[in-house]
């Protein structure tokens, strides 16, 4: 529907002038094989679709399209080629209008932009568009203009947001506001948690969350299991967690399914399913609102709350409202984190920007007849001569020119040359002559990112000590465990393979004060940007961990509604209720029907 | 001081920690010594080499087997250049145990670097079949690698059988696999290979290096940053004071170009300031850009807003190694440059209209700005 809004508020506009009309791919009314990829708003604009079909051309996507005036109209794509050389374009795909195929093949240029489709006569009010994707290997589109005039839309991202917002006439704030308790932006693990613990005592709760299913990094989409211990809360992270299958594994389905069905059967949890947060306001240091818009259809809410809970994973509400936040890792000496054994692959002697990776996993099957797949040469400069059939933990790419938020999809896109790259070499093995790729996520899934600061940070001496805290909500038995890419110790190694150094400490604390915000006052902060070092985060960086904090924030929460105070007041002034109340969970019965 | 290793860590106990007892060792190392390289050997071996066996407070006690004393191995001139230790330690499974006999060797960090078989005792698996030589090759590989699975797991986790389903046939254990382990150890011989990763990557390994490092001087600081051994070259920059870079500069700016990337990493973002504030004494690192890797380039180009501006013109001519934000930084950096200078102006005209760069839109869009 979102289209037929462009058209009205454009002609009222332009109708002198040209007949136009911008449609938003995401918005079909029938996505086909093609999916809805949100990951990179930020950073290129806008959701867009992805023909994600592992090497088979996926099913077309389909919309309506109603035209005001007849006429000839130019059609631009927005669309990108996404490994530009000496090759044919991996991700192609074509117009069709009506059932007529525009003249130009789509996904050439290098860098988001616009490729001109073709002219199409339009006689009818209604017509048809569809997306024909051409390889199965990630073609991309953004969005389809249609126009009259002559004039291309403009390429760079500056230009075009402007002028997105001249064609589409959309006010700067969202139409509708809805109010909340808490308003909880992030759907893993942690998020899903604190929103349950909130719910629990009675908090009218928002969950936001940019994907169909709840989860994150656990969820069917990304398929890592999760890890750690459940602390004082077992019995709501036992609703939310998975078996220890291996990564990437289907199995993930089933846990989908106990997942979702949990968090649906809060009654005063609203869930926000496929809405993405894109701002968030703070004055004087306080958020009054998160905005956030749907991934396919672009309505936009306005959440107002007194509090709310970051578990975006990239610290993306902290980082709107102004929260203090790190990223990279600290010198060695900032927290005195050394482990000498390794030296600076573990902590370096400066401070630098290095992070743990993005994993990207996959798998493939035996099937009963020989398979072929088709040739990738433009996966070959990453993959080289790697050969496997699947796609692990250690699947997973870091490069220090590469920032894990602004870069995603760069980072994304080499793993996608790395796996499809490795599978073909693998393919050439007699053995694997059946072998057919099964599932391969098209998710980064993040380790780290940013990092919110809090009044207290927690580091590896933390660990290491097994320092106790008067506060400390959060409990754990895991090593830290960092990872570092392979490619820094020998250059022959795949730049998209890492290895993890684990250091054995005995049981560990977080305390309650690494999870809100030490300048934005009513922050919470849950999931791997909580406030912590860049070693720190190797320990409690796991789903289970990172549950226990959602949860630990969640009761949290319910007390500042009970005192109208913030999450500071309850360390200096409700710890002993608060602790209470945590230390209460261990001993709630599992309702036998969450067992 | 000793180091215990106990023949019933194979049954599941675990090693012991080290233990400092008294320093008791009487060796008879002086009339021994080796004079070719050891058969399985991760390390240069300079040709004519001879080393000769010199006592050292150190011994590994194997429990049963009494002392195996750790000796170093030094030149004619008493440069200390290995450490070796004749091995004999029992293994055990299934309570059947034999004797495995190995002489190992450290280098002068305490890594593992290689063995020598002992003659007339071959290794052997679980069914007595004896070693051969890529069984050996394996072993050897293992032990280099300090950080096994074998590092973190017990012996019997190594054996137990995976309760998860097997999906499609394969190994389907999570994280650490048992297929890893398949993957890293000898068929047949995982007793023999826990036994030997856990002597050789054990406590020894910290008591060698602090025993090295008490006699670390300007002779040993020398000859391991002469060295082409990456952990000697990494051991002696951290020995560097700001002054000693100056002094060494050449075999630095040359370790940079050949050495790998976590060893150029530590020089670049290491390197004192006063060379990043002289010509001469960067240019020899810019003089790299093309030989090194993708992060040490990024941190290069880190300082280039201090470039000279001949580094400027040479990197233009390497515009297609450049990644898309190593790109950005260096359009930014040459911004007030470019219109000046005919040189670069031309690579970025050469690149832009190559036509089969990835990144040839970023100096095309950055050349329309100018305009």
């Amino acid at each position: 529907m979102k289209y037929l809004v462009l058209i009205l508020c454009f002609f009222n506009i332009n109708f002198m002038i040209s007949q136009d009309l911008l449609l938003e791919a995401e918005s079909f009314d029938d996505t086909g094989g093609w999916v809805v990829d949100p990951q990179f708003i930020e950073q290129m604009g806008s959701s867009y679709l992805l023909a994600h079909g592992m090497g088979e051309p996926v099913k077309n996507a389909k919309t309506e399209v109603n035209f005001k005036k007849d006429g000839k109209y130019k059609v631009w794509v927005r669309t990108k080629n996404w490994v530009p050389g000496e090759w044919e374009a991996p991700g192609k795909f074509q117009i069709k209008v009506n059932d007529v195929l525009l003249e130009n093949t789509l996904g050439l240029r290098s860098g988001w932009g616009w490729e001109y489709a073709g002219a199409i006569q339009i006689k009818n009010k209604k017509n048809v568009l569809e997306l024909v994707d051409l390889t199965g290997f990630n073609g991309r589109c953004d969005a389809i203009y249609f126009t009259t005039s002559d004039n291309e839309p403009p390429s760079s991202l500056k230009k075009l947001t402007a002028w997105r917002k001249t064609v589409v006439m959309e006010p700067l704030a969202p139409e509708v506001t809805k109010k909340y308790d808490l308003v909880v932006v992030g759907g893993g693990i942690a998020g899903c948690a604190a929103a349950i613990a909130a719910a629990e005592q009675g908090l009218q709760v928002a969950l936001i969350h940019d994907r169909p299913v709840l989860g994150g990094n656990a969820s069917s989409e990304i398929r890592v299991h999760t890890l750690g211990i459940y602390g004082n809360f077992e019995r709501i992270l036992k609703k939310l967690d998975t078996e220890h299958y291996p990564n990437g594994s289907p199995e993930a389905h089933k846990d989908q399914i106990k997942r979702d069905n949990n968090v649906k059967s809060y009654n005063n949890i609203s869930l926000f399913l496929n809405w993405r947060a894109y701002d968030a306001k703070a004055v004087e240091n306080r958020i009054s609102y998160v905005d956030a818009r749907q991934t396919a259809t672009g309505e936009r809410i306005r959440f107002n709350a007194p509090l709310f809970v970051d578990s975006t994973g990239d610290g993306w509400i902290g980082f709107w409202a102004g929260a203090e936040f790190s990223y990279g890792r600290e010198s060695v000496d900032e927290y005195g984190e050394e482990w000498k054994e390794h030296g600076e692959l573990w902590s370096p002697k400066q401070p630098d920007n290095a992070v743990m990776g993005s994993s990207v996993l996959w798998r493939s099957y035996e099937v009963e007849q020989k398979v072929d797949f088709p040739k990738v040469p433009w996966a070959m400069p990453v993959a080289k001569d790697y050969a496997k059939v699947k796609g692990e933990w250690q699947w997973e790419f870091s490069r220090n020119d590469l920032n894990q938020i602004d870069d995603a999809e760069e980072i994304r896109d080499h793993m996608l040359r790395a796996i499809y790259g490795s599978f073909a070499n693998a393919k050439k093995q007699p053995e694997n002559a059946n072998r057919k790729l099964e599932w391969v996520s098209y998710l980064v899934g993040k380790r780290e990112s940013r990092r919110l600061v809090g009044d207290y940070i927690f580091t590896l001496n933390d660990a290491k000590t097994g320092r106790t805290f008067p506060d400390g909500v959060v409990e754990e038995t895991r090593e830290v465990d960092v990872h570092y890419q392979t490619v820094l110790e020998d250059e022959k190694n795949p730049d998209f393979i890492s290895e993890a150094l684990f250091y054995k400490t005995p049981k560990y604390y977080i305390p309650y004060r690494s999870l809100y915000s030490k300048n934005i006052s009513n922050l919470f902060m849950a999931g791997r940007n909580f406030s912590t070092s860049h070693v720190g985060l190797g320990g409690p960086r796991v789903m289970r961990t990172t549950g226990q904090m959602g949860a630990a924030v969640g009761f949290a929460a319910s007390l500042c509604k009970k005192y109208e105070v913030d999450p500071r007041d309850i360390y200096t002034g409700y710890l002993d209720e608060y602790m209470e109340l945590i230390e209460k969970q261990k001993y709630t019965p599992i309702p036998d029907s969450k067992k | 001081m000793k180091l215990i290793v106990v023949n019933i860590l194979i049954c599941g106990l675990g090693f012991l920690s080290t233990q400092k007892l008294v320093m008791n060792y009487n060796g008879d190392g002086q009339d021994r010594g080796i004079t070719k390289k050891p058969e399985y050997y991760a390390m240069e071996w300079q040709d004519g080499l001879a080393l000769n066996n010199k006592a050292t407070p150190f011994y590994i006690e194997v429990e049963a087997m009494g002392n195996q004393n750790v000796d170093m191995l030094v030149t004619d001139l008493q440069r200390p250049v290995l450490y070796t230790a004749d091995i004999c330690t029992p293994v055990c499974a299934d309570g059947e145990c034999r004797l495995m006999y190995l002489t190992l060797y450290w280098n002068l960090l305490g890594a593992y670097v290689g063995f020598d078989k002992v003659e007339g005792q071959a290794l052997t698996k679980h069914d007595h079949v004896e070693f051969v030589e890529q069984d050996y090759e394996k072993l050897h590989q293992l032990l280099l690698d300090d950080n096994s699975i074998l590092k973190r797991r017990k012996i019997d986790e190594l054996v137990s059988k995976p309760k998860e389903p097997q999906l499609d046939g394969v190994d389907a254990i999570a994280g650490a696999t048992i297929a890893e382990v398949k993957e890293s150890v000898v068929d047949g011989a995982l007793y023999s290979c826990y036994v030997a990763w856990n002597i050789a990557n054990g406590p020894i390994k910290a008591e060698l290096q602090k025993y090295t490092a008490s006699m670390f001087d300007e002779e040993l600081k020398n000859y391991m940053l002469m060295s082409r051994e990456v952990d000697y070259q990494m051991y002696a920059l951290n020995s560097l004071r700001e002054s000693e870079y100056m002094e060494h500069k050449d075999r630095i700016a040359q370790i940079f170009r050949e050495s790998i990337p976590l060893v150029r990493t530590y020089i670049v973002q290491n390197l004192p300031k006063l060379f990043w504030e002289t010509d001469s004494l960067q240019i020899p690192f810019w003089a790299s850009f093309a030989e090194v890797d993708i992060n040490n380039r990024s941190l290069l180009l880190n300082h280039i807003q201090k470039a000279p501006v001949e580094v400027l013109v040479s990197l233009a001519g390497n515009l297609e190694l450049m990644t898309k934000n190593q790109l950005k930084l260096y359009l930014s950096a040459i911004e007030n440059t470019v219109k000046t200078n005919p040189d670069i102006n031309a690579q970025l005209l050469r690149f832009a209209e190559s036509g089969n760069h990835t990144y040839a839109y970023i100096v095309t869009e950055f050349l329309e700005d100018l305009e």
